[in-house]
């Protein structure tokens, strides 16, 4: 009965053509701007990262201390202005200048990260506007020469002192941003988009007096929601398939290993899923429902850092991204495209991503009878 | 008096011998506002029963309980032996719901496709079953068409279809005739007066139920009233006959003392400017009538003999008339 109420949900949705139009047409569309926007910017192989001041010896030992994917280059140049002028110029995703009265440093300790240290002895963190993966990079290069330096001083008897690394922003907001990482990005927003409203689906039958037939039928509450699930799931995996399809065929995104994406998209479309049918539950009326999901969907988007890089967030909301499905799809899409992990590294964001699925779900379930009381 | 399944006694008098429905003491509370006030009533297989009420009398509620619809707060409910909302009483029974419910996005043949299925039919015997009812409802050679470009006629008897499909032995229709033209009007009640199984009609349409229903319930404010066949409902609740008499002006005393001393006339009132005459069968009386008032040269411009019905019922047990 789940699968005749998914199939004839779908064959509606093909009639009226807001599947040609949701789950098609417009990543189709979002799919050719994004290509078309950050095309020669695809592959972290385009990414290097400049650093000013480092001995090379300190530079090969941060490298492989830093444990940089490969294709990220680390390149050294004369001075701390040159980093800035090639980041700002976007000929660096993200530079390291160390000046010279820091590489006489006596109390290396801990390396920290503290982007929002103000002054402190260690390395200054060149980034441009919105480059956040060039950024990310740059604080691992950084992190990785002050363990090495850290390394090197703990036999002489260290002066526990911490070593910030500052963050230093520089030229105007914007430039090239990676498609590999964008494409997933917004694939998730699209997939949460397409779940929350295609739950409402359920109470649109309401409002056009089907719903009282259906729960006439002979049929449990449960089966007539798993049925329109079953087919807004459907959906949604189509949604991810054709923005995976366009961007890696035709504007050569890489997404990572095919079933690492494959799993996330399935784990993603689940999360997302149970929380639409959640959020539907809550609802009384197909325009409660728009306002919620539309209420719900832009703060869980830039919660979990599909408008802005969670980096630029408050370090309680990056915390917070953690607790959002899209957060951890993004994780797991990251680790496959940014880090070019293997699909084992996506097990636990895969995990998590099913725990939401069914907890979410769940409370769903318990308002069951009451989302299909006509 | 019949008895009803959990050993209860039903009241269903008509034919038939086993309840196909059985409820008892129904209520449905909506926050403050009592819809449903302890509503008892039984169909016996076959019997055409017709809930008779105004609109928010709690029509829609009963039937919304006893279809699974809704849940009750208290009282019994049993289709065909079955607990209300259990899928073996969903399966018994055909919901026809006020509004249309179908897709009008897709055919009258998808929708009964779908619809079927729900109810377990599939390939060779739901094909048949989709000709068979269309033909029923007289839409067999537009069931290819999409619901949306149908009329309004057209899409309550395609409505009815679908809850015809599975054969259940109790149709359940919820004000089918609303807001439809004449012609399939007729047609629907046709179709529901051809069945042959159990049937719950409600309307607020007192034609309708007098004409095919073997029992009528009357229902206001959430309480049955009344309950019986049309006549005998009549009988015991509608009054006696009205004979209305129209004459000159001048005439109406001379002509109302005549009257008033004629067998078998119980009152005679002058409203405005007419005699209204109260007796126990007005063809009867007439000849005498007439026969007086050629007697004292009162000319008769207008006779008129009304006999009552189900609305003087309606207005006798609950002092308001049946309303739109």
């Amino acid at each position: 009965m789940i699968r005749v109420i998914a199939l004839n949900e779908l064959r509606r949705r093909l009639r009226d053509r807001s599947v040609l139009i949701g789950c098609i047409a417009a990543p189709l569309l979002m799919s050719a701007v994004l290509g078309l926007s950050f095309a020669g910017a695809s592959s972290t192989t385009a990414l290097r990262i400049g650093v000013s001041g480092a001995s090379s010896q300190l530079l090969a030992s941060a490298e492989r201390a830093s444990q940089l994917p490969h294709g990220i280059t680390v390149v050294t140049l004369s001075s701390e202005q040159a980093v800035k002028t090639a980041v700002t110029n976007g000929d660096l995703a993200g530079g390291v200048a160390v000046r010279a009265d820091q590489l006489r440093l006596h109390s290396l300790l801990v390396p920290v990260v503290d982007p929002g240290a103000s002054t402190t002895p260690g390395f200054d963190v060149v980034t441009r506007g919105t480059s956040q993966l060039g950024q990310e990079y740059a604080e691992s290069v950084a992190a990785g020469m002050a363990s090495v330096l850290y390394a090197g001083r703990v036999p002489h008897g260290a002066d526990p002192t911490a070593v910030a690394i500052t963050t230093l922003s520089v030229g105007k907001p914007g430039g090239k941003v990676d498609l590999n990482f964008f494409a997933p990005n917004i694939a998730v927003v699209f997939l949460f988009i397409g779940s929350g409203l295609g739950m409402r689906s359920l109470l649109m039958e309401r409002s056009a007096g089907t719903l009282s037939r259906l729960t006439a039928a002979p049929l449990r509450a449960s089966q007539i929601v798993f049925g329109k699930l079953l087919a807004v799931f459907v959906t949604g995996l189509a949604t991810i398939f054709v923005i995976w399809a366009v961007t890696t065929f035709a504007f050569g995104a890489d997404w990572g290993d095919p079933l690492g994406v494959l799993l996330m998209a399935v784990g993603a479309t689940m999360a997302m899923c149970g929380l639409g049918v959640f959020l539907t539950s809550l609802a009384k009326t197909e325009q409660q429902a728009f306002g919620i999901t539309l209420l719900i969907g832009l703060f869980l988007a830039l919660l979990g850092g599909n408008l802005l890089p969670s980096g630029s967030l408050l370090d309680f909301f990056q915390v917070l991204a953690l607790g959002t499905p899209n957060g951890w799809a993004l994780v797991g899409f990251g680790r496959l495209d940014q880090l070019g992990e293997p699909a084992s590294s996506i097990v636990g964001p895969f995990i998590v991503l099913l725990v939401i699925a069914v907890v979410t779900g769940g409370l769903a379930m318990i308002r069951v009878r009451r989302m299909v009381e006509p | 008096m019949q008895q009803a399944v959990g050993g209860i006694e039903a009241g269903a008098t008509g034919p038939g011998s086993t309840p196909m429905l059985y409820c008892s003491g129904l209520r449905k509370r909506y926050g403050e506002r009592l819809a449903v006030d302890g509503v008892s009533f039984s169909i016996a297989a076959q019997e055409c029963y017709g809930l008779l009420g105004p609109n928010g009398a709690g029509k829609t509620t009963t039937i919304s309980m006893l279809c699974g619809l809704t849940l009750r707060d208290e009282g019994q409910i049993t289709v065909d032996g079955h607990e209300a909302g259990t899928l073996e009483a969903k399966r018994a029974v055909g919901y026809v719901p006020q509004d249309l419910a179908l897709y009008p996005d897709l055919s009258a043949t998808e929708n009964l496709t779908f619809f079927g299925q729900l109810y377990g039919l599939s390939g060779k015997e739901l094909e048949g079953r989709i000709r068979e009812t269309l033909e029923l409802v007289g839409l067999a050679d537009r069931g290819k068409d999409r619901i949306g470009t149908y009329s309004g006629g057209m899409k309550r008897r395609a409505n009815m279809a679908a809850g015809l499909l599975h054969r259940p032995k109790l149709l359940v229709l919820d004000e089918p005739t609303v807001g439809v033209d004449p012609q399939s009007r007729n047609a629907i009640l046709e179709t529901v007066g051809a069945l042959g199984i159990a049937v719950l009609y409600t309307t607020h349409y007192m034609e309708e139920a007098a004409k095919l229903c073997d029992r009528i319930g009357i229902i206001d404010d959430g309480k049955l009233v009344a309950e019986g066949t049309a006549d005998g409902l009549i009988s015991a609740h509608g009054g006696r006959d009205k004979v209305h008499l129209e004459c000159d002006a001048a005439s109406l005393d001379e002509l109302a003392a005549a009257c008033s001393a004629l067998d078998n006339v119980h009152d005679v009132r002058e409203i405005d400017g007419h005699l209204e005459l109260t007796t126990d069968h007005g063809p009867a009386v007439l000849p005498a009538v007439v026969a007086v008032a050629a007697k004292h040269n009162v000319e008769l411009t207008g006779v008129e003999v009304r006999s009552p019905n189900l609305e003087d019922v309606f207005l006798s047990l609950t002092g308001k008339e049946l309303r739109d």
